[in-house]
């Protein structure tokens, strides 16, 4: 090599090493500051409002049928609410579900033929994101702690028919024998006391206060920042996971910036937690301290460790006081499953033949079970990728939420998956009949009606 | 309360209602970057920081994209490459225009020249010959097309110009598959697997 060619590879490696360009913009990652007066804020949001409830009611028609049908007497496990039955997810023009499954991915993507139903759920304005509360825990919370969860900006989008009874009944892994111990109400820092004493350790019950209490963060914070009316005195945990189910708020993913692209997260259910080694859908954190402590650092889901530090970050104490959240989250149940066995199996003289059918079909044919092992409470504590991108045209933009590849999601639990609509981490399917199509498309599984059906009526004895 | 000030307050409301039918549908009025609605006097539909960026950025980028599509489709020696290049610049070439369009409303003007990197990248470029010329105008590429992507999607995100927002809109699922057509031709030059978008085309199979 001559003396030359040294110089001039170190001349260009130089070169490249030095960046010319302006960084992309900072507000790709972090969130910009307000810079205007709250009240000309409000008084735009309070004006496009409408317009922006129009156009979410307008998608969520176009792709679903949200008429309210329930399953003839298949009831939520409180009893107090029906399940909503029958595929929802309109096909497109012509099309049958058989027919569909009989295309390729590639034929599907170029036909433009994916129901608009199967492609991720924007939040009702992707723009600002943020905690959307249901009706019935703003109107529970106003009651009983004269706390304002209501947004100026967003109204909740899905009809109630089609979110988990309210409030959710509560079983303890240490109380079996009482059963459902809510006694009908949803838990608030005034009740909390009274409602579990004697059921529950101090450590337990501490945990439960910590909670229940709100905290001013997200959107519900005493800054201009806010999407409350009033300065807010916060939110709590158990505000999205009311009786450590889900009222089916929903929030945008932490995990993905930019904005644009952070897909929406229907909130989970606690129940079964103690048998979760995986926590939050994208971030595999590895216990429920770590989750319980980190939501509280980054304000309720926004990954964004900034924003919260301007609000007021609450940074509880890990051995003090994550600790006792964790072990109160981790008594509580999965509701009851009477035709299951200890190994997640059905009894086959409690079962009908259609359950049973479709139990088969879920540990063979359906290839359920290569996941949701019903030895592990229908969990894997893996992340799997499905892979749906296949199917449509990355980059199509609904209502600003920009459709990219969702990668790796978490395995979510099917025990009493009956009483956690709407499905899938954004909550795009409506029914357990709309999550049989779905994966039998992306699957590739060729079922038929009939096998669909047992399977449906499986997935509601879990 | 003295007039000057009052004069500015009146002057900063009509401002603030004359800009509200743009915001109603998307934004995010909270989050949005200074000069928006700040009464600050400044020329009418100037636009605001985010938009003006916007515009800077993707157009640079567009030229860079042109530049380097007409350098490459003289030297690439692979013809998957070749007729890559062309496509470039006939996809970038047509995209000038029409954010040209959707920036003149607001009376900004779209760079013709490419961006700082760009220039870096092709004088390297005009250094390599053959094998070595083709993969690295796909490298450069593939930065190239990631870094639009976030471009567009924070237009989508953080822009106020409903023209300009639709105009990301529209074009992301072009980028979207120059991306993937650049991943597909990395593999098929480099000899590595396909990475990124270009996993969702059905695998071909090797005889």
């Amino acid at each position: 090599m001559t003396i030359r060619t040294i110089t001039c590879l170190a001349a260009c490696a130089s070169l490249a090493l030095v960046v010319q360009a302006d960084p992309l913009p900072p507000d790709l990652t972090y969130r910009p500051l307000p810079t205007q007066p709250f009240s000309d804020v409000k008084r735009m949001d309070e004006a496009a409002k409408p317009q922006v409830t129009r156009r979410q009611a307008d998608l969520l028609a176009s792709r679903y049928d949200l008429s309210n049908r329930v399953i003839p007497g298949v009831m939520m496990s409180g009893g107090r609410k029906g399940v909503q039955g029958g595929v929802r997810v309109k096909l497109p023009e012509g099309m049958t579900w058989d027919k569909l499954a009989s295309l390729s991915p590639e034929e599907i993507r170029q036909r433009n033929l994916l129901p608009e139903g199967f492609k991720p759920l924007p939040h009702v304005k992707q723009a600002t994101g943020g905690q959307v509360f249901p009706q019935v825990q703003i109107d529970h919370i106003a009651k009983q702690e004269q706390r304002d969860l209501r947004r100026f900006d967003v109204d909740f989008d899905l009809p109630d028919h089609f979110t988990p009874e309210f409030p959710a009944p509560i079983f303890l892994t240490t109380h079996t024998e009482l059963g459902d111990v809510s006694r009908g109400q949803a838990l608030s820092i005034r009740n909390f006391y009274e409602l579990l004493n004697g059921l529950v350790t101090p450590v337990q019950m501490e945990g439960l206060r910590l909670l229940l209490t709100p905290f001013p963060q997200e959107e519900f914070n005493q800054t201009e920042d806010r999407k409350v009316a009033l300065q807010s005195m916060g939110v709590a945990c158990l505000d999205c996971h009311t009786n450590f189910h889900s009222n089916a708020a929903f929030h945008l993913t932490p995990d993905v910036r930019p904005q644009a692209a952070r897909f929406r997260l229907d909130s989970t259910s606690l129940r079964g937690m103690f048998n979760q080694q995986i926590h939050g859908s994208k971030r595999s954190l590895r216990s429920i301290e770590d989750f319980s402590e980190f939501e509280q650092r980054t304000a309720y889901f926004n990954g964004d460790h900034v924003s919260a530090t301007r609000k007021g970050p609450n940074l509880p104490d890990r051995t003090n006081q994550v600790a006792m959240m964790a072990q109160m989250q981790n008594i509580i149940d999965f509701p009851p499953a009477p035709k299951l066995d200890w190994r997640g199996r059905l009894i086959a003289d409690r079962a009908t033949a259609q359950e049973l059918a479709g139990e088969k079909i879920f540990n063979g044919k359906g290839q359920c079970a290569q996941c949701h092992v019903p030895q592990s409470a229908f969990l894997d504590h893996q992340m799997h990728d499905l892979r749906l991108e296949r199917f449509y045209r990355t980059g199509e933009v609904r209502n600003d939420l920009v459709m990219l590849p969702d990668g790796p999601i978490k395995t979510f639990t099917l025990r009493g998956i009956k009483d956690s609509p709407p499905y899938l981490h954004d909550g795009r399917l409506l029914t357990l009949a709309d999550t049989v199509e779905y994966f039998n498309l992306v699957l590739g599984l060729k079922l038929s009606a009939q096998e669909k059906d047992a399977l449906t009526a499986y997935l509601l004895t879990l | 309360m003295n007039h000057t000030l009052l004069r500015g307050l009146a002057a900063a409301s009509t401002l603030a209602l004359a800009v509200l039918p743009a915001l109603a549908q998307t934004g995010n009025p909270a989050g949005m970057a200074p000069g928006s609605a700040d009464g600050r006097p400044k020329p009418p539909l100037s636009g605001n920081t985010t938009d003006q960026l916007f515009v800077k950025l993707v157009g640079m980028g567009n030229a860079g994209e042109v530049d380097a599509g007409r350098l490459a489709d003289g030297k690439a020696t692979n013809a998957s490459v070749k007729a890559f290049a062309r496509l470039m610049v006939q996809d970038h070439s047509s995209a000038g225009p029409r954010l040209a369009a959707a920036a003149r409303p607001l009376g900004l003007a779209v760079p013709t020249e490419p961006d700082p990197d760009q220039r870096i990248t092709r004088a390297r470029l005009e250094g390599l010959q053959g094998a070595a010329f083709d993969s690295a105008y796909l490298q450069a590429q593939l930065i190239d097309h990631q870094k639009t992507v976030l471009l567009l999607e924070w237009e989508i995100g953080n822009g106020q110009d409903p023209g300009l927002q639709a105009f990301a809109k529209e074009t992301l699922p072009v980028v979207m598959e120059h991306l993937r057509h650049v991943q597909e031709l990395l593999a098929e030059v480099t000899g590595t697997g396909p990475q990124g978008l270009a996993l969702d085309r059905d695998a071909p199979r090797r005889r």
